[in-house]
């Protein structure tokens, strides 16, 4: 069938295009020195684990990465609660002023970082939260809710008013309601933002480099951008710590890519 | 309802706290900043009320103008570019085939990857010694390797394709989200009335993805107009300031040089022209849907 | 360290290690002290730094454990850069100036004397580059990116020139006046434009010396350390091959070579600063030092080490090297130093990387800038 095999070469080259790179880097975190060095460089690696053991020791990556999982963590909770009880309000109370609430959601997750990143430093350094988790929680918290709360609204609103009603005419409260009826059924979107909040918090870059300035608390991007050379670039090592830090990531994308797929087109379609 | 506007307000309090401190305060915080000159390094010399004086060096500083331009060319490179491969990309992914989830799963990887770590590969890719891109190139003649990130224009085509490998996918998928919403029957009546493929594509496909593609438009844009991360990683806004982007220009003059009250004008600045692209944006998207509405 | 870990039970030292560019080394330690990190107690300063930390609070001075009859056992020139106001706040851990390379079997193959004005290296680069017929070599390679290595190359155009960076005195650049405009035309014109690989462009010392290491330049500038590398058969194809001469000048002028190296210097906001002071005392004692010297080859800060025996076998070129540092010039030591080093740099880079741009006009533009954050300077309070 010709139209299948048109689409078989589309989708191979399409698959290449994005997967290439990657790969490119990954394969290069299994070589050895000399294989990195050679010029040109070799393709095939033979299966060398030094590089990923010198990111671990030297580089001390664990670190990195057990301070992301605590901040993006603790932000993406955070985050999905306060956004969700906002959300809730949006969806429910159809007061005249949502649509603009909705509208300035959306131009505020617009901000360029720069913006706003001088007087942030300068609020936490004043409560001495530099360098801390909850600084820089709450400065993510802050950068997500917009669109978590456009994301979460979206999806509450999809809850049929009619199965709340009836809970409420059973003697229910609001919360009680709230809690019994519709957060279960929101339950797929909250936890489709929820991961689209943990993937721009793990990834979130500007505001790490200049709230985390002590590595004991420094996430992983800062880690990686920073990735000392002191007379040259430690490319091995970089490309075993990138690959450390990226498949946990993808392997999330993969397995939830139908829900993110979903909630990246949920305000393209309905918002 | 009764009382639901005191419930609304309620639910909504602990949002406003952290968007009001952490977010508007910050903003005019940045504004009123933007009027005083405060170096970071001098201490003695205090915080002097400048008025506009910040904004007329701004105008007038040929770093910043240049910075202005170049983010400008990075943004109208960038956006259409990764429209087209996105379009492209979403109508394959939009055919019911086998291996179409795996498709889609492939193209969320380059999203999927930290922004830093994209900038570490590619700036690893155009190394002038080990890099891909020469190796695809020039195979083994490494007399002919090139360093392009060594060269102004170069450099800037070279973060221009890092972004766009990265973050087409994400165009990609609103705008399957757009062509998903197309009814078949649009397509089989078209088909009856005798249109053929591309004239299926150009008065029903693309009329109908207007908002998907207008939506696309917008996140990119401004995302785009905020691009950081990877000039940090890769150029630091070198070489000749060829990749200095406002956003770069705005954190050096800040956070290394120490001049906050003029970096915060350059932040100000920023933020308007974003502001002013978001406004466009949106009252495009308006437009487009109720023309779609109504029609 | 671990010799101090060793003669203090107890003490652990963290070595943290940034990034090779300068200039992303002094964005990292000037962050972490704006955020009044109390992580780091200890942290190294590029010459340029002390006054910029001492004036923003940042360094802690250090008079109180550095006394002056101390400090007079050190190099001139590195102490002038550690002090500020009347008070020291770092201590010369290296040393650096400026020197000329070269391979001496090429300049012998084709009789000529180490170049004494950069006119001649140009001629004598053109001579052998035609001679050798070999397509990967070329003339000079030194480190021409938009970072601070290009003010140190670049300095030693301009000061060989009789120009100036600036005038400390007077506080107005100097870049805009014929002996600057003409240096930075030279550069482009002849030396990246005839003699040099683009690619110097985007070079900082690794590369750089990696180039003529790999046998691929006659000609090279670069930093003291870079004798031993060269010199290393295990890591260079022109071991043996290499000779050391102080840098060419303009007729008519001196040659000069930029004040380079390293400080400790100890955090204001250090929780030990008693300990912290311990270890830099203990880094930048004459055991120490001449410990480094030995191992890695990087001359010493301490006068009186230059008349060591052993260190004279191990480096015979010690002498030479003291000239060459007695003479060397810093960059003017301002707290605004960063702000006019990327105006310059931006200037220099944009200068040399376009073939076709005006020289005058960019330097009028430069000075302009760098007049404006010099003025901030006027009105300083008495120290």
């Amino acid at each position: 069938m010709k139209r299948s095999a048109a689409l078989w070469i589309f989708s191979f080259g399409i698959g290449l295009y994005c997967l290439l790179p990657f790969l490119w880097f990954v394969l290069t975190s299994f070589k050895n020195e000399t294989e990195l060095t050679a010029i040109p460089p070799t393709l095939i690696p033979s299966f060398h684990l030094s590089f990923y053991q010198s990111a671990l020791e030297k580089h001390g990556l664990l670190k990195y990465i057990a301070n992301s999982a605590i901040v993006a963590g603790a932000a993406t909770l955070i985050t999905i609660v306060i956004g969700s009880l906002a959300a809730y309000a949006m969806a429910r109370m159809q007061l005249a002023w949502t649509k603009f609430y909705m509208l300035a959601l959306l131009a505020i997750s617009m901000f360029p970082q720069i913006a706003i990143a001088g007087p942030v430093w300068t609020i936490l350094n004043r409560i001495d939260w530099l360098n801390t988790y909850q600084g820089l929680v709450s400065a993510y918290i802050a950068l997500t809710l917009p669109l978590a709360t456009w994301i979460l609204t979206t999806f509450f609103r999809e809850v049929p008013p009619e199965i709340e009603e009836a809970a409420l005419i059973d003697g229910c409260s609001r919360l009680q309601a709230l809690r019994r009826v519709v957060l279960p059924l929101a339950m797929p979107g909250m936890l489709t933002a929820a991961l689209l909040v943990f993937i721009y918090d793990w990834n979130e870059f500007f505001f790490a480099l200049i709230i985390m300035t002590s590595p004991n608390v420094q996430t992983l991007p800062v880690g990686i951008a920073l990735f000392p050379g002191e007379y040259t670039m430690p490319w091995g090592d970089i490309a075993a710590a990138s690959t450390m830090a990226t498949l946990p990531l993808i392997a999330l994308t993969l397995l939830f890519q139908r829900g993110i797929v979903r909630g990246l087109s949920a305000g393209a379609v309905k918002g | 309802m009764r009382g639901s506007h005191r419930l609304a307000l309620f639910f909504l309090f602990p949002s406003l706290i952290f968007v009001g401190v952490f977010t508007l305060y910050p903003i005019f915080e940045s504004f009123r900043l933007s009027f005083y000159r405060t170096i970071l390094t001098l201490p003695w010399l205090g915080q002097k009320m400048v008025g506009w004086e910040n904004y007329a060096d701004l105008w007038t500083d040929p770093v910043a103008v240049q910075s202005l331009k170049t983010t400008i060319i990075f943004v109208a490179v960038t956006i259409p570019l990764e429209l087209l491969l996105g379009l492209g990309m979403a109508l394959v992914m939009n055919e019911v085939f086998r291996g179409r989830g795996l498709l889609r799963a492939v193209v969320l990887v380059p999203w999927a990857i930290p922004t830093v770590v994209s900038s570490q590969m590619w700036r690893f890719i155009f190394n002038d010694r080990y890099g891909l891109f020469n190796v695809v190139l020039f195979g083994a003649d490494t007399a002919r390797y090139t360093a392009p990130l060594a060269e102004p224009g170069p450099a800037l085509m070279a973060i221009m394709a890092a972004e766009v490998w990265k973050t087409t996918p994400f165009a990609g998928l609103i705008i399957l989200a757009g062509l998903q919403t197309i009814p078949d029957e649009l397509y089989e009546s078209a088909s009856i009335d005798g249109a053929g493929a591309w004239q299926k594509f150009r008065h029903v496909t693309l009329p109908l993805i207007r908002p998907a593609l207008l939506l696309a438009l917008l996140f990119r844009s401004i995302d785009a107009l905020r691009v950081f991360d990877l000039v940090f990683v890769m150029t630091q806004g070198g070489p000749a300031d060829a990749t200095n982007v406002l956003q770069f220009y705005g954190y050096k003059k800040t956070f290394a040089e120490g001049m906050i009250g003029y970096g915060s004008a350059v932040a100000v600045g920023v933020f308007f022209i974003s502001l002013a692209l978001s406004l466009t944006y949106l009252r495009l998207l308006r437009e487009s849907r109720l023309e779609g509405a109504t029609r | 360290m671990a010799d101090f870990e060793k003669r203090n039970p107890g003490v652990r030292i963290i070595q943290e290690v940034g990034p090779h560019s300068s200039t992303q080394f002094h964005d990292l330690v000037s962050q972490k002290l704006k955020n009044r990190d109390t992580e780091m107690d200890v942290f190294v300063m590029d010459v340029v730094w002390p006054a910029e930390f001492a004036s923003a609070g940042w360094a802690l001075p250090l008079d109180r454990y550095f006394p002056e009859a101390e400090q007079s056992k050190f190099l001139a020139a590195p102490l002038l850069a550690n002090r500020y106001r009347g008070r020291v706040y770092g201590v010369p851990l290296f040393v650096d100036a400026g020197l000329l390379y070269y391979r001496k079997d090429l300049l012998a193959k084709y009789n000529f004397a180490p170049p004494r004005s950069w006119p001649e290296l140009v001629d004598q680069a053109k001579t052998i580059l035609a001679g050798e017929m070999d397509p990967l070599l070329s003339g000079f390679s030194a480190q021409f990116k938009q970072y601070e290595g290009l003010i140190c190359n670049m300095m030693e155009y301009i000061l060989g020139n009789g120009g100036a960076l600036w005038d400390d005195a007077r506080l107005v650049s100097a870049l805009q006046q014929p002996p600057a405009v003409e240096a930075v035309r030279f550069v482009r014109d002849k030396i990246i434009g005839e003699i040099a690989a683009r690619g110097v462009l985007a070079y900082q010392e690794p590369e750089s010396l990696a180039l003529f290491t790999q046998g691929k330049a006659v000609f090279h500038r670069n930093w003291p350390y870079a004798w031993r590398s060269a010199n290393d058969p295990e890591r260079s194809k022109i071991a043996g091959k290499v000779a050391m001469a102080t840098l060419p000048s303009f007729p008519g002028h001196r040659g000069v070579a930029t004040l380079g190296g390293w400080q400790m210097g100890v955090s204001r906001f250090s929780k030990k600063p008693d300990l912290a002071w311990r270890f830099v005392d203990f880094m930048t004692s004459p055991e120490m030092q001449k410990r480094i010297a030995l191992a890695t080859g990087r001359p010493p800060t301490r006068m009186a080490l230059y008349d060591d025996p052993e260190l004279l076998q191990k480096i015979p070129q010690l002498p030479s090297l003291l000239e060459n540092f007695k003479r060397a010039v810093p960059r003017p030591t301002t707290p605004v130093y960063v702000p006019l080093s990327n105006i310059m740099q931006r200037y220099f880079s944009s200068a040399l990387a376009l073939p076709d741009t005006n020289i005058a006009e960019r330097a009028a533009l430069a000075a302009r800038d760098m007049d404006r954050v010099l003025d901030l300077l006027r009105g300083a309070p008495a120290p």
